[in-house]
């Protein structure tokens, strides 16, 4: 029954880009499933499943911003403004013409998607960092035109309120039904990912990465091809915003401002570039790390400090521990923590029957 | 097998402290909670640092007379850096722990939270900051700026510089400089219908962030548009770059006033020291000094404690704003307390305390505010101070201006949604 | 001369001074990449970071002047070395994005120590000059820019004569040029990274006093980071004289758009205005304006 592979026994083309290698991984799928769609939702309290939606949000950007920087290998420091991009384009829809939320998703993710491909033109030209401070131009172009065009913004607080999102009868508004909500977006954009790597363009993007003058070479059309992963990734990045902007109630341009993008940045790379799982690890560090670390320090805190100076303590010794965690990363295990995940799993695999 | 096990101590901290954590706010049932979000090490982190240190040693006062009517109150404060999702998180959390009240704190955060706080039901303050249509108590009924909003700063402003150029602005030049953000571009309605409505002239000058450099705008001010006043609303580190810009220029800073996010001592003490901003009109929504009963009263505690009081006090523009907050939080939790003599309050309770909230001055720290259920804001109230001879110096006592305006365009907001 | 000759005249001086400002932040920039290929986004907190110990020397400790820069070029030096010698040795031929990610990283530890050890809050950091202006014909000169401007134009000069003509200098621009053709002919490569991390402590600690004195010494030092970017693209990456030129580009753009752009769009174009700029030159000029072309093989 619990059978492992023991060597790459594959025949066919079909079997080597299935989507379950093996019958077990069918198995954990499902167990996956039951743990997030039943027994998290239903046995935690609201606040952690609040600290859940954050996470999912995460998740699903940096699963975008990964099709672009870890397999395409291009660099983008302006994916908080093509969340924002989203976020107003789908708060624009649901308050001037009512459109339900499945409309304003799939519309948001799609001007986003225009946008960024408009922001990706400089990267047939221009590679490495000056292609990224050109995203980084475009994220201050786009914040600079949400802030003073007040038909995008609905007003100086360049803030447009939103509705619940509503399930026939049912309006979403506690944290659980925004768990579930969520949760089919995650599900969606995994399945989408893994899928689009396995496709033709998914191959087209990573011969990118590897090596684009030899990819054009080959007959990929770079110009299409870069556009697209720019397009695809602020898709994501645009649903991203869209969901935010109906957990939050509100679409509010501060809230995509560059520290975002820098924070999803930070998942992608220290999860692990180029991989499914690095995403999702990366959303789950970045977004839990300042809670835990908030939750250690108010337990052992006390111990060592007065309550007055601890208060200050915890945010600057968190800010700290963020940055070293960060550097330790890259230098100790620069795969990221999907590799870590890789020689876990392969120490069990041979357990324990090490050489 | 170093990174697992590293993995695995981690995991166990982590589930270890919040082991730790749950049991300690689960007893004394009588305990009030009140959630703090707090800046510390974001980029407003020089507020943060102040205020809050005065939130809680007015909740520690307030504790060492025996809390209100017997029952404790906790004041739990999260530091979400100045990022939303922080804020979020961090407002989820009170509310587990049981939070009948929220000190929000920052515009774009309390934007986000706007709608769970009425949803949840749980009043959410903003003072200084957000939204100035907030101020409308039917239409947010769970948001309280407590203190005068941006719109309420700007007609104070002119008022005050009315007052300052012989009592009539027919003619005059005012210039508005602004951080270019929501928050600095929201009293622009206000400044343009007073400009109608009083014959000013009025010029805008942005300053985008991050506002590290403001030469062009202030040459423009002094030398093309020549100003007869200027109205300052910038935030961080902009406010002393602008102060020492317009010194640069020559241009009199007696005729300079920054509205409430510019007028702290940090923010002269960056422009180079209160002999450089020599003249410069600071205004406030909480007391400045240290001459003021509650705050010997918190000396007072610290001493008995064997403790010297803390430097935080010494920066009072935004330690006494620290105080303010806290003590319009524990007064509503007071009033709410008064009508459910059980102590079983929950958040519409503290809600209704806040409207009840009327002429609590603290010896002059608060303003006499006079919160109901359709003005959230409490009467727009400030006070201006002048830095002179090395510190600030009272200049007006509490008083709003053109609050038909303010009010117009309130309802405007509330009618356009 | 009409009147608003005289204010283009007051914007364009203004740019140039501020400009020159600039340059001194991205000097520090450029030399890293020059010599290391390494980005450092943590630049403005390399200079938020000496204006902090430099305030705290001068106002909490009250040593005189001269001891509390010293102390800054010291320990920027020294911690120029430590960080190559910890942190980016272990980075070499790792992809860009990690080491742009550790500079992140460092940024961090640098925001949250800096009001955690040293002090919190703002302190001002006075320098024996005047504040009040020089009247040049129609010219404001404001001391503090003009030593800023002075210092930024000694580094050039000082810079340019260690790359040109002196022993070392010359090793780092064949370090810089290729590292293993270097190593081949003998440089220790690792050394002159350190020394580049060094050169640019150097100029992150002249840059922490002066921008210290022009916004006051806080967490906020550290936004004039942000100012770098637009000045290093458009003078090119890896060009000390472009980061000169580059930033006066951007002093004079600036002031520019906020002189005659602002007033008819109602919003501050300032800060915006470069990265236009920047994104044109790109589309021309894909390694700025004095960058090195790189021509890629297969």
């Amino acid at each position: 029954m619990i059978h492992r592979e023991c060597g790459v026994l594959k025949t066919t083309y079909e079997a080597d880009m299935a989507l379950y290698p093996l019958p077990i991984a069918r198995w954990t799928v499902a167990a996956l499933a039951v743990l997030f769609f039943l027994v998290i939702p239903l046995t935690l309290h609201e606040y952690f499943l609040s600290v859940a939606n954050l996470v999912w949000i995460a998740v699903i950007g940096a699963l975008g911003l990964n099709i672009l920087v870890g397999y395409t290998g291009q660099v983008s420091i302006g994916h908080g403004a093509f969340m924002s991009v989203g976020a107003y384009t789908a708060a624009n829809l649901a308050n001037r013409l009512g459109a339900p939320w499945p409309v304003t998703l799939v519309a948001g993710g799609l001007m986003a998607a225009l946008v960024g491909a408009v922001v990706g033109i400089p990267s047939l030209r221009i590679k490495g960092l000056y292609l990224a401070i050109a995203t980084l131009a475009g994220q201050l172009i786009i914040e600079w035109t949400i802030n003073h065009v007040t038909f995008i913004s609905g007003g100086v607080q360049a803030s447009i309120e939103v509705a619940r999102p509503r399930l026939g009868s049912m309006v979403l508004n506690t944290q659980r039904d925004m768990y579930y909500f969520l949760l089919v977006f995650v599900v969606l954009a995994i399945v989408g990912t893994l899928n689009l790597m396995r496709s033709r363009i998914g191959r087209a993007f990573i011969a990118i990465r590897d090596q684009d003058i030899a990819a054009e070479i080959i007959g990929i059309n770079i110009f299409r091809y870069k556009l697209l992963a720019f397009a695809i990734s602020s898709f994501y990045a645009g649903v991203t915003g869209v969901l935010y902007t109906y957990f939050l109630g509100i679409a509010n341009y501060e809230q995509f401002q560059i520290g975002v993008s820098i924070d999803y940045l930070a998942m992608i790379i220290i999860g692990g570039l180029g991989s499914v799982l690095g995403s999702i690890f990366g959303a789950i560090f970045v977004t839990l790390l300042p809670i835990v670390i908030r939750y250690a320090m108010e337990a052992f805190g006390g111990v060592f400090f007065e309550p007055q100076t601890v208060l200050n303590l915890i945010p600057n010794l968190r800010l700290m521990m963020f940055g070293t965690l960060i550097i330790v990363f890259l230098i100790v295990e620069p795969e990221g923590l999907n590799r870590l995940w890789r020689n876990i799993r392969s120490y069990f695999r041979v357990w324990p029957f090490a050489y | 097998m170093r990174q697992f096990l590293a993995l695995a101590v981690t995991l166990m901290v982590a589930t270890g402290s919040l082991l730790a954590a749950a049991p300690a706010h689960a007893q004394s049932k009588a305990e009030i909670v009140i959630g703090v979000q707090c800046d510390r090490t974001g980029p407003t982190q020089i507020v943060g640092t102040v205020l809050c240190p005065g939130f809680h040693d007015y909740v520690a006062l307030v504790n060492s007379k025996g809390g209100v009517d017997g029952h404790p109150i906790k004041a739990l404060e999260i530091d979400h850096e100045y990022k939303v999702p922080a804020a979020v998180e961090s407002y989820e959390r009170h509310k587990k722990d049981g939070a009948v009240t929220m000190a929000i704190y920052g515009t774009p955060q309390i934007y986000a939270l706007a709608a769970k706080l009425t949803e949840d039901r749980i009043p959410g303050t903003s003072p200084g900051f957000g939204s100035a249509a907030a101020a409308d108590g039917q239409r947010y009924p769970y948001i309280f700026p407590i203190a005068a909003t941006y719109w309420s700063q700007a007609a104070a402003a002119t008022d005050f510089a009315k007052k300052q150029l012989g009592g009539d602005l027919k003619g005059k030049k005012i210039a508005y400089v602004f951080y270019d953000n929501p928050a600095g571009r929201e009293p622009i309605e206000v400044l343009e219908d007073l400009a109608t409505k009083e014959g000013f002239q009025l010029k805008t000058f942005a300053v985008p962030p991050p506002g590290v450099e403001m030469g062009a705008q202030v040459l423009d001010i002094a030398q093309r548009f020549k100003a007869d006043f200027v109205i300052s609303h910038l935030f961080g580190g902009a406010p002393s770059v602008s102060i020492k810009e317009l010194k640069r220029v020559g241009y009199p800073l007696r005729k300079v006033i920054g509205l409430v996010w510019a007028s702290a001592e940090a923010n002269i003490e960056g422009a180079g020291g209160f002999g450089v901003a020599e003249g410069y009109y600071a205004m406030q929504f909480a007391g400045v000094g240290t001459d003021y009963p509650v705050l010997n009263e918190i000396r007072e505690m610290y001493k008995k404690q064997g403790k010297p009081a803390p430097k935080e006090m010494a920066s009072t523009v935004f330690y006494n704003r620290g105080v303010l907050i806290a003590a319009l939080h524990v007064e509503a939790i007071r009033n709410a307390l008064k009508a459910k003599p059980d102590g079983k309050i929950t958040g519409e309770d503290v809600k209704k305390g806040f409207e009840k909230i009327s002429n609590f001055t603290l010896g002059g720290l608060v303003p006499p505010l006079k919160i109901t259920n359709t003005d959230h804001e409490g009467g727009g109230l400030v006070q201006i101070w002048q830095v002179k001879g090395g510190k600030f110096e009272k200049v007006t006592d509490w008083f709003a201006a053109y609050q038909d305006v303010v009010a117009k365009h309130i309802r405007e907001s509330g009618a356009k949604k | 001369m009409s009147e608003d000759f005289g204010f283009f005249l007051l914007l364009m001086s203004n740019g140039i001074l501020i400009g020159l400002m600039y340059s001194l932040i991205a000097l520090g920039f450029v030399l890293v990449y020059k010599a290391t290929d390494a980005i450092n986004f943590a630049q403005g907190e390399f200079v938020m970071f000496a204006g902090f110990v430099a305030a705290g020397a001068l106002m909490v400790w009250g040593v005189p002047l001269w001891i509390a820069v010293t102390l800054a070029l010291a320990l920027m030096i020294a911690f120029g070395f430590v960080l190559e010698r910890v942190m980016l040795r272990k980075l070499i031929g790792r992809p860009v994005i990690s080491v742009v990610m550790a500079t992140i990283g460092l940024a961090a530890i640098l925001r949250g120590i800096g009001p955690f050890v040293i002090f919190s809050g703002t302190k001002p950091l006075p320098l024996p000059i005047p504040d009040e202006p020089f009247t040049l014909g129609p010219f404001f000169l404001p001391p503090i820019q003009l030593l800023g401007a002075g210092v930024s134009l000694a580094f050039l000069a000082g810079f340019g004569w260690f790359f040109l003509k002196s022993r070392k200098g010359i090793a780092m621009r064949a370090v810089a040029d290729n590292q293993q053709v270097a190593m081949a002919m003998g440089i220790d490569v690792e050394r002159y990274f350190g020394v580049a991390w060094a050169m640019t402590g150097i100029v992150s600690a002249l840059g922490g006093v002066l921008w210290g004195n022009m916004l006051g010494v806080d967490v906020n030092l550290a936004l004039v980071g942000f100012k770098v970017f637009p000045v290093v693209i458009l003078g090119g990456l890896d060009s000390i004289p472009g980061a000169i030129i580059g930033g006066l580009i951007v002093g004079i753009v600036e002031n520019i758009a906020a002189g005659y752009v602002d007033p008819h769009v109602g919003g501050g174009t300032k800060d915006f205005a470069p990265y236009v700029l920047m994104i044109l030159a790109l589309m021309i000029r894909p390694y700025g304006i004095f960058g090195k072309r790189i021509i890629e093989r297969i």
